[in-house]
C-alpha cells in the first residue's frame, strides 16, 4: 500500500476515533460519585436550592446526561470546546494557553532522552559487560525507577537552592512579564518580541524540568537501544560488512544502529505521548503551568469542558504520535510496506 | 561530489580529521553557551527582584475576580486590594471592623437600619468618582447574581442611597454582623458606569443578564490600592498600585501573585529571595525556613473550627450516635497528640467557635483527655462493640494539617478506648459531595469563617447549615429546639457582651447535645522575606498589600 494511502486512512479515521474518545471521557468523568456543585460553590451557595439552580443552568447541568452530551458533540463538531467551569475561559483558549509551555517541556525532555538515550544505548551495546555498560545499566536504572517528585527536588535542592546554576521554579522569572502571546510558546513569543533577556530567561527555566521529565525515558530509550543493538551487531551483514574492512565506527552507525532503531522508533513515539499526557508531576514541582496542571486542576473541580478538552487534546498526541511512528518506520526501512 | 551507497572511504580510526576537530569545536561552543545561559538565567532569576516589587505564592485557587461571584480566600485577597468595602480590618485583628468608604454609621430601626455616611474623596481607578450609587448598586449586583456570595446580603431588605454619599442598609432581621460581614473583598464597591459599559447588569435577572464577569476576572474596576494588570488563569495575577488612591499610592508598586502548587518549591524560593511571601509552605517546610535568617516564619490564627462530627441518623453512622458514645469519643481523643499533628500555632479549641473571634470558649474549658471516663462512658451506653465509618478527604491539606494523618491519630485514639471507626478515604470532591448531601456517617474538618464574626458559627446548630448536613433538624428534640432558639437571639443581639454571653451558653448547651467533637483552630504556617514589613495574614482576606513595604 502507498504510504500516502496509508496516512489518508488513518486521518479519516481520526473524527471516529474522537467521537469514542468523547464518548468515553465524557462516561468516565461522569461516573465520579461528585458533583460539579460540591467542587464549585462555597458552602452557603451550595445549601441554597435558588444559587444552586442558577449554576447548574449557566453550565447546562440540569439537562439529561445524553442530551449534555450531544450538544457538547455538536459543539465540538463546530469547533466549540465549550468553556471552563474553573476559568470561565472557552476550554480551546486554555489549552491554547497551557498545551504550548507542555509541548515545550516535553519536546526538550524528548530532544534531551534521544541525545543521550540512544548514544549511550550503542555505546552500551558494542562495549558490551564493560564499564560503560555497567554505568549506563546503573544509570538506566536510577533513571527509571527514581519518581519524578523527588527526582524533581532533589535536583531544585542541589542546582537551585545549592548551586544557584538553576533559576527557580516556573516559566519566566518572577520579575519579567510574559511577552505578547503570539504562539503561546514563551520562548518563540520572547524571540518575535525582540525581547531577547526574556527568552534567554525561559530557555534557563527549561533546562532543569526538562532533564528531570526526560530521566525515566532516556533510562528506556538506552536499555532498549542497548538491547537492539545486541541484536543487531550479530547479524551477518554486520560481520560481512566488518569483513569487508569497514572502520568499526561506520559499521556501527550506519549498518548497526539505523536497523537497531527500529523497534526504539516505537519507545519514542510512546514515550513522547507519555511525556505530553505524564508531565503533571514535573510540572507540578516546577510550577510549569502546562496541560497536567491544567488536567489535575479541572479533574479535582469537575470541569467537565476541561476535561473533556484534555483528554481530546491527550488522545489526539497518541494517535498522532503513533502516525508518525508508522510513517518514521517505513522511512527508516523502506523494505516495510503499509498494509 | 556523487557517492555511491558501497563508498565507504572514511578516514582510518582514530585519526584527527577537520570534521572531528569541527564537530568538537561545535560540540565545545554549545556546551559553553547553554552553561551560560543556565547560569546567566540562573543570575536573572536568582537576582534581588525590583525593590517596589512583590512576588507572593499563596495557596492558588481563583474561581473568579469579579466581586459578584468570588469567595475563595486568594479571590478575596485580590478583590481586596483592587476594590475597597465599606469597612475594612487592622491586618490580623478580626475583631474590631474600622471605617474605610464609610467613615461612619449609624444603627436605628430596632437594629434594623443601618445608615452608612461616605467618604467624598474616593474615586475609581477609572476617575470616576465613587458615590452611595455605586455602593447600591454593587450589593444589588451581588444579590441578584445568585452566585457564591450572595448570602452575604441574604438579610438585606433593601438598598437605598438618599444622598450621593449616604447609603442604608435596611435588613430584614437585626444582624450586628453585618459590619464584620461587609469587610469582605467580594463586597468591593465595583465602578457602575464602567462595569456597566462591560456588560455587568444588577437588576434582578442579572444571573442572565449578566456578562462582565470574563471582563473582570482580567481587569478590575475598582478603587482600591491596586489595579488588576493580567491575570492569567491557572499560572499568576499582576497588581499594580493605582496612582489615584485616595490614601496615596502604596509602597510595592507590582504584585505578583504566582501559582506554585508544591510546598517544597515555595520554600525554595522563599530561602533563595525569589519569592517575598509565601502562604502554602506546609508545616515542616516553615520549621526548616524558621532557621533561615533572611526569612520570617509566622504561624497566624485562623477563623477555622476544626471538629469531628458524627450523622445523628443511626441508620448511617451506627452506634456512633449514641450520645454516650458521642461523649465517650470526645474524652477518648489524645488532644495533645492531635494538636501537635495540627502544627505549631494550633490551639485547643473547647467549642465550635475558633478562639480569635469573640464569643470563643475559654480553652481551658475545653474536655481533657480521660480514657477510662471514655471506656466508661462506652459501657454505660449499652453498646457491646461501638462500631463506625468515618470519611476523609484523603487527598486533602488545610493549614499544613495533612487529612490522612489526622484521620489515622483519631481512629487510633478510639480504638484505644474500644471504639472501632473505619476509614472512608475518598477524593475531596467525592467527600465533600456525601458531607453536603447529609451522608457521611462520620467525619472531621474545618469549617473556615466566611466573615469574621463568631455568629457565622452558628452553622453547627440543630437545623442550620452544618446541622442539616448531620440530619439534625432543630425539630429533633425539645432541647435542639431551644438551643436553635437561643442561636437565633445571639445572632440577633446588639449588645456586644451580651452575645458573647450568649454564644457561650449555645456552645456548652451544644457539647451536651450535639454531634461535634472540637479538636482545634488551626493556624498557618507562612513566611516572608525579612526585608518587608507590614505583612500580615488574616482569614478573611489575606494579605494587605497597601500596608507592606521594604526597608
Amino acid at each position: 500500500m502507498n504510504l500516502a494511502v496509508f496516512i489518508g486512512r488513518r486521518v479519516l479515521l481520526l473524527p471516529a476515533m474522537l467521537v469514542g474518545i468523547t464518548l468515553l471521557t465524557f462516561v468516565l468523568s461522569h461516573a465520579v460519585p461528585a458533583d460539579p456543585v460540591a467542587a464549585n460553590l462555597g458552602e452557603q451557595a451550595a445549601a441554597n436550592p435558588e444559587v444552586v439552580a442558577a449554576f447548574r443552568h449557566q453550565w447546562g447541568l440540569d439537562r439529561p446526561l445524553p442530551q449534555q452530551y450531544l450538544i457538547y458533540v455538536w459543539r465540538l463538531v463546530h469547533g466549540d470546546m465549550g468553556t471552563s467551569i474553573s476559568t470561565h475561559q472557552a476550554v480551546a483558549t486554555d489549552l491554547g494557553q497551557d498545551l504550548p509551555a507542555t509541548v515545550e517541556l516535553a519536546f526538550a525532555a524528548m530532544l534531551v532522552s534521544l541525545a543521550v538515550g540512544i548514544p549511550l544505548g550503542i555505546l552500551a551495546g558494542v562495549r558490551r559487560d564493560t564499564v560503560v555498560d555497567q554505568i549506563s545499566r546503573g544509570g538506566s536504572l536510577i533513571g527509571v525507577s527514581m519518581p519524578v517528585f523527588w527526582l524533581g527536588l532533589v535536583a531544585l535542592v542541589i542546582f537551585y537552592a545549592w548551586l544557584g546554576w538553576a533559576p527557580s521554579a516556573g516559566q519566566l522569572s518572577p520579575r519579567l512579564s510574559r511577552p505578547p502571546a503570539v504562539t503561546n510558546f514563551v520562548v518563540i513569543d520572547a524571540l518575535l518580541a525582540g525581547e531577547g533577556d526574556v527568552a534567554r530567561d525561559a530557555l534557563s527555566h527549561l533546562v532543569l524540568p526538562a532533564l528531570v521529565l526526560s530521566a525515566y525515558s532516556i533510562g528506556v530509550l538506552t536499555r532498549m537501544m542497548r538491547g537492539s543493538m545486541l541484536d543487531v551487531l550479530g547479524e551477518d551483514y554486520v560481520r560481512t560488512a566488518r569483513a569487508k574492512g569497514l572502520p568499526g565506527l561506520r559499521v556501527t552507525l550506519r549498518h548497526a544502529a539505523r536497523n537497531a532503531l527500529l523497534p526504539v522508533i516505537t519507545i519514542i513515539g510512546l514515550s513522547f505521548g507519555g511525556l505530553l499526557s505524564g508531565a503533571v508531576i514535573t510540572e507540578t514541582v516546577f510550577a510549569w503551568p502546562g496541560l497536567g496542571s491544567y488536567a489535575f486542576r479541572s479533574a479535582t473541580s469537575l470541569d467537565f469542558p476541561a476535561i473533556m478538552g484534555v483528554g481530546i487534546v491527550v488522545a489526539s498526541v497518541y494517535v498522532f504520535a503513533n502516525l508518525l511512528v508508522d510513517v518514521a518506520y517505513a522511512v527508516a526501512d523502506p523494505r516495510i510496506r503499509m498494509g | 561530489m556523487i557517492r555511491g551507497r558501497g563508498d565507504d572511504r572514511a578516514p582510518a580510526r582514530g585519526r584527527l580529521t577537520r570534521r572531528t576537530l569541527v564537530a568538537a569545536a561545535a560540540a565545545g561552543a554549545t556546551a559553553a553557551a547553554v552553561g551560560r545561559l543556565w547560569r546567566g538565567g540562573a543570575a536573572l532569576g536568582a537576582a534581588a527582584l525590583s525593590r517596589d516589587t512583590a512576588v507572593m505564592a499563596p495557596s492558588y485557587v481563583i474561581r473568579s475576580l469579579d466581586p459578584g461571584h468570588t469567595l475563595e480566600p486568594l479571590g478575596e485577597m485580590i478583590c481586596h486590594a483592587a476594590y475597597d468595602a465599606l469597612v475594612t480590618l487592622n491586618g490580623e485583628d478580626l475583631s474590631s471592623p474600622r471605617p474605610h468608604v464609610a467613615t461612619s454609621w449609624t444603627v436605628t430601626g430596632g437594629g434594623r437600619l443601618y445608615t452608612f455616611t461616605l467618604r467624598r474623596d474616593i474615586r475609581f481607578a477609572s476617575g470616576n468618582p465613587l458615590t452611595s450609587a455605586d455602593v447600591k448598586w454593587s450589593f444589588e449586583r451581588v444579590v441578584n447574581l445568585k452566585s457564591n456570595p450572595a448570602f452575604f446580603l441574604d438579610n438585606v431588605a433593601a438598598v437605598t442611597a438618599p444622598d450621593p454619599y449616604t447609603v442604608v442598609l435596611r435588613l430584614r432581621d437585626p444582624q450586628p454582623s453585618i459590619i464584620p460581614i461587609l469587610s469582605n473583598g467580594a463586597l468591593g464597591i465595583v465602578d457602575s458606569k464602567a462595569a456597566a459599559a462591560q456588560g455587568a447588569d444588577a437588576g434582578p435577572d442579572a444571573s442572565s443578564r449578566d456578562h462582565a464577569e470574563g471582563y473582570l476576572n482580567s481587569h478590575s474596576l475598582g478603587s482600591g490600592a491596586y489595579i488588576l494588570e493580567s491575570h492569567t488563569p491557572n499560572q499568576e495575577v499582576v497588581l499594580v498600585r493605582n496612582p489615584r488612591h485616595w490614601r496615596g499610592a502604596p509602597s510595592i508598586a507590582r504584585v505578583v501573585i504566582k501559582n506554585i502548587p508544591e510546598a517544597s518549591t515555595q520554600a525554595l524560593g522563599l530561602e533563595r529571595g525569589d519569592l517575598d511571601i509565601a502562604t502554602g509552605l506546609g508545616l515542616a517546610n516553615a520549621q526548616t525556613l524558621a532557621r533561615v535568617p533572611s526569612v520570617t516564619v509566622k504561624s497566624s490564627l485562623i477563623a477555622a473550627s476544626f471538629v469531628m462530627m458524627v450523622n445523628m441518623d443511626p441508620e448511617l453512622s451506627g452506634s456512633l450516635a449514641n450520645p454516650k458514645i458521642i461523649q465517650a469519643i470526645r474524652y477518648g481523643l489524645d488532644y495533645d497528640g492531635i494538636l501537635k499533628i495540627a502544627g505549631p500555632g494550633a490551639v485547643r479549641m473547647a467549642g465550635v467557635i475558633p478562639n480569635d473571634l469573640a464569643g470563643a470558649l475559654n480553652p481551658r474549658e475545653a474536655v481533657k483527655t480521660d480514657r477510662d471516663r471514655a471506656k466508661a462512658l462506652v459501657r454505660e451506653s449499652g453498646v457491646a462493640s461501638p462500631h463506625g465509618r468515618m470519611n476523609y478527604a484523603s487527598d486533602q491539606t488545610s493549614f499544613g494539617i495533612q487529612y490522612p494523618i489526622l484521620a489515622q491519630k483519631l481512629q487510633a485514639d478510639l480504638a484505644a478506648v474500644g471504639i472501632t471507626v473505619d476509614l472512608n478515604g475518598l477524593p475531596g470532591a467525592v467527600a465533600l459531595g456525601e458531607y453536603r448531601a447529609a451522608k457521611a456517617p462520620a467525619l472531621f474538618g474545618g469549617y473556615v469563617a466566611d466573615y469574621p464574626d463568631a455568629t457565622d458559627f452558628l452553622v453547627y446548630l440543630p437545623g442550620r447549615l452544618v446541622g442539616k448536613r448531620l440530619r439534625w433538624p432543630a425539630t429533633a428534640s425539645a432541647a435542639a429546639g431551644e438551643l436553635a432558639h437561643w442561636g437565633d437571639q445571639a445572632e440577633q443581639e446588639p449588645d456586644a457582651r451580651a452575645r458573647v454571653a450568649l454564644l457561650q451558653k449555645v456552645q456548652r448547651r451544644l457539647l451536651e447535645i450535639g454531634p461535634y467533637i472540637p479538636l482545634f483552630t488551626p493556624a498557618l504556617p507562612w513566611g516572608y522575606r525579612a526585608d518587608l514589613r507590614g505583612v500580615t495574614f488574616n482569614s478573611v482576606w489575606g494579605t494587605d498589600f497597601f500596608a507592606v513595604r521594604r526597608t
